[in-house]
C-alpha cells in the first residue's frame, strides 16, 4: 500500500491528471449551473490532453527534423510528433464542442430565462 | 477508380456540405435537391464499393502515400461496406423524408441543416472506414458535434436534451480518448491491424486493461448501453421529426461498429488472445459482453413499456435492441456474430422506420402520445400497413429480418452453452411484443378526442421512405439466407 502511495508520487503528472480529471466529473456532476458544467467539462477535456503531452514528453529532445540524411537515425534526441498532434487534433474537437455547448447555453438562456438546471427543469414541467 | 472510391464515399457528403454555403448563397431551396443527388450518387457508390470488394477482395487506402504503421489507413472490408450501403441507403431516405417536415423555424437557416446532416454522414462513414484509433475518435467527434446541432436546432425542450447529450457525449469521446492514450504509450501504434502484432507481449500490462476499460465506457456511452443510457430518448425524443430518424438509426449503431472493431479486429486478433477467447487476468470479455446485452435488451424494453410520448417509446426500443445486438457478438461464435451483424442491418432500418412513423403521426396528424394515436386509425392505408409489417418486425415474427436475427442470435448463444442470454432475449422479445400491443391497441381502439379534421393525402415523400424501408423489412427476411451467407463469407472477423 505504502509503496503504491510512493509509486504514485514518483509521477506527480498522472497524479495531477487523476485530481484535475475527478475535479471535472466532480463539477459536471454537482453544479446545477449549465456553464459550470461546461466548466467541468473543460477540465476534464485539459486533463486528458494534459496526459497526451505527459506521456510524450522528452528531456532534452530537439523537434523532430532530422539534422544529417547522412548519419544513423538515433530516435532517442528527437520529439515524438505523433502525440503533439493528437493533442492539437484533441485541442480542436474540445473546443468545438465547448462552442456548442454555450451556443446551446445562449439559447436556453433566451429560451427560459435561467442557467439553474433546477430551475429549467421546473419550467419544461 | 475502384481503390480511391472508400474516400470518395468519403468525400462526396463532405465537398456537398463544405461547397452548400456558396452554391445556396442565392437560391436556399436549393439545399434539399442537392444533398438527395448527393446522397444518391453515395448510395450507387456504396453498391459499387461492396460489389468491388465482394469481387476482388478489401480495399485498402492509405493517405497521401504514407506507409501502413505511419500513415492512416482506412480498409474496405466486407462488413464495412455492408455497413456503408446501409448507411448511404438510410441518410439517402433520411433527406428525401427532410424535405416536408424540416423545422419551418430556419427559415434561411435551412441551408446550414443540411450541410449538418451532409457532415454528420461523411463522418459516419469515416467512423465506418477507419482503421486508426485516434482518427475514429475525430470522426465520432464530428459526428457528435453536427448530432448536438441538429438536435438543438428543434428549439425548446430539445435544446435542453442537446446540452445534456453534449455533457454525456463529450465525457463519453475524452474517455475514449484516455484509453487511446494509454494504448498508445503501451504500444507505440495507433493503427489496428499494427497492434494486433504488439499486444501478445503487453499481457500482464495492467495500463491495456485501464485502456480498455476507459475506450468501453466511453463508446458505451456514445452507444447508450445501458447503465450510460440516460441522454439518449430525451434528446432523440425531442429531435425535430426530420432528424431523429437519421440519428437513431444511425449513430449509435456506428459506436457499436466501432467497439466490434476494437473487440474482433484488435483484441481477438492476436494469437494470445484467441486461447479460448479470454482476455487479460482470465476477464472473460465476450462473456461481459454478453451480460451487458442481456441487461440492456430487459432493462430497455421494460423501459419502452412505461413510456406514454411515442418517440420516447421507440429510443427506448432502440436502446434495447442495442443490448439484443451485444448478445449475438458476445457469443464468440460465428453464428452468433453473424446474427448480431444482421439484426444490427435490420435494426437500423427498423429505428429509421419507427422514427418516420413517429414524424408523419406528428407532422400530419399531430399525435405525440399513445393516447391519441388512434386519429391515425384507419386514415391511410400506407401508415397503418407499414406499422403492422414494422411490428412484425420489432416483434420478430417469421416473414420479416428481426425473425431471422434473433434465431441467428439465439441459436449461437444455445452454440456457447448461454441459456442466461437465450432468456434475456425471449424476455425482451416478449417485452416488445406488450409494447406494440399497447400501440395496436390504441390505434385500432375508437378514441374519444377523435378530430373532425380531415387530414388529407400525405406526401409522396412519406409514402417512399414508409414504402422502402417496410419493403426492406420483408426483403431482409425473405432473403436473409443469402445475406447471412454473405456475411459469413464477407464480414467475418480475422481468425474466427
Amino acid at each position: 500500500m505504502v509503496d503504491a502511495f510512493l509509486a504514485v508520487l514518483q509521477r506527480p503528472n498522472f497524479l495531477t491528471v487523476v485530481i484535475i480529471f475527478v475535479w471535472g466529473f466532480y463539477i459536471m456532476v454537482t453544479r446545477y449551473n449549465l456553464v459550470k458544467k461546461l466548466i467541468g467539462m473543460y477540465l476534464i477535456q485539459t486533463s486528458v490532453i494534459f496526459f497526451l503531452v505527459s506521456i510524450s514528453a522528452k528531456k532534452g529532445a530537439t523537434v523532430p527534423i532530422l539534422l544529417s540524411t547522412t548519419e544513423p537515425v538515433k530516435s532517442t534526441i528527437y520529439a515524438n510528433p505523433l502525440p503533439h498532434v493528437m493533442t492539437l487534433t484533441a485541442i480542436v474537437v474540445g473546443v468545438a464542442t465547448l462552442g456548442v455547448g454555450l451556443a446551446l447555453c445562449a439559447a436556453i438562456y433566451k429560451k427560459y430565462g435561467s442557467l439553474d438546471e433546477e430551475e429549467i427543469i421546473k419550467k419544461l414541467e | 477508380m475502384s481503390h480511391q472510391l472508400p474516400a470518395i464515399l468519403f468525400l462526396l457528403p463532405l465537398f456537398a456540405a463544405i461547397s452548400m454555403p456558396v452554391v445556396c448563397l442565392k437560391h436556399r431551396h436549393w439545399s434539399h435537391p442537392i444533398s438527395v443527388a448527393t446522397l444518391a450518387v453515395m448510395v450507387l457508390g456504396s453498391i459499387l464499393n461492396l460489389h468491388n470488394v465482394i469481387n476482388y477482395g478489401e480495399v485498402r487506402y492509405v493517405f497521401s502515400g504514407w506507409t501502413v504503421p505511419f500513415g492512416i489507413e482506412w480498409v474496405a472490408d466486407g462488413l464495412a461496406s455492408i455497413i456503408l450501403v446501409l448507411l448511404s441507403s438510410l441518410g439517402f431516405l433520411g433527406v428525401v423524408f427532410t424535405g416536408p417536415t424540416s423545422p419551418k423555424a430556419l427559415g434561411g437557416r435551412i441551408v446550414h441543416y443540411y450541410i449538418l446532416i451532409l457532415l454528420l454522414l461523411s463522418a459516419l462513414t469515416g467512423i465506418v472506414l477507419a482503421r486508426d484509433l485516434f482518427n475514429l475518435f475525430v470522426f465520432m467527434e464530428v459526428a457528435a458535434i453536427s448530432s448536438y446541432a441538429l438536435i438543438g436546432v428543434a428549439g425548446g425542450r430539445a435544446l435542453f436534451a442537446a446540452f445534456r447529450y453534449l455533457i454525456f457525449g463529450n465525457l463519453g469521446a475524452f474517455l475514449y480518448l484516455l484509453g487511446v492514450s494509454y494504448l498508445y504509450a503501451v504500444t507505440g501504434t495507433l493503427n489496428m491491424t499494427d497492434m494486433v502484432d504488439r499486444l501478445p507481449f503487453l499481457l500482464s500490462s495492467k495500463a491495456l486493461v485501464g485502456g480498455l476499460l476507459f475506450m468501453f465506457i466511453g463508446l458505451g456511452i456514445k452507444m447508450a448501453l445501458v447503465p450510460f443510457h440516460a441522454w439518449m430518448p430525451e434528446a432523440y425524443a425531442h429531435a425535430p421529426e426530420s432528424t431523429s430518424p437519421i440519428l437513431a438509426s444511425l449513430v449509435t449503431k456506428v459506436a457499436l461498429l466501432a467497439w466490434i472493431r476494437i473487440i474482433y479486429w484488435v483484441l481477438t486478433a492476436s494469437d494470445a488472445l484467441l486461447q479460448g477467447l479470454v482476455g487479460f487476468y482470465d476477464i472473460p470479455i465476450l462473456r461481459l459482453i454478453a451480460v451487458l446485452g442481456s441487461l440492456a435488451a430487459v432493462i430497455g424494453a421494460a423501459l419502452a413499456l412505461a413510456q406514454q410520448n411515442i418517440k420516447m417509446m421507440f429510443a427506448y426500443g432502440g436502446i434495447s435492441h442495442i443490448g439484443i445486438i451485444l448478445i449475438g457478438i458476445g457469443q464468440g461464435n460465428q453464428t452468433g456474430f453473424v446474427g448480431g451483424v444482421f439484426y444490427l442491418l435490420n435494426d437500423a432500418v427498423m429505428q429509421a422506420a419507427l422514427f418516420y412513423l413517429a414524424g408523419i403521426a406528428f407532422c400530419h396528424y399531430g399525435v405525440r402520445k399513445i393516447d391519441d394515436i388512434g386519429r391515425i386509425g384507419k386514415q391511410s392505408l400506407w401508415i397503418t400497413g407499414s406499422f403492422i409489417i414494422l411490428a412484425l418486425g420489432m416483434i420478430g415474427l417469421p416473414p420479416t429480418g428481426g425473425f431471422f436475427g434473433k434465431w441467428n442470435i439465439i441459436l449461437g448463444a444455445l452454440e456457447a452453452g448461454n441459456y442466461f442470454s437465450v432468456a434475456a432475449v425471449l424476455l425482451s422479445t416478449l417485452l416488445t411484443l406488450a409494447y406494440f400491443v399497447k400501440l395496436l391497441e390504441g390505434i385500432f381502439r375508437q378514441t374519444s378526442t377523435k378530430l373532425d379534421v380531415q387530414f388529407g393525402e400525405i406526401p409522396f415523400s412519406f409514402k417512399l421512405t414508409l414504402g422502402v424501408t417496410s419493403a426492406a423489412i420483408l426483403l431482409l427476411g425473405l432473403f436473409s439466407a443469402p445475406i447471412v451467407q454473405l456475411l459469413l463469407d464477407q464480414a467475418l472477423p480475422p481468425r474466427f
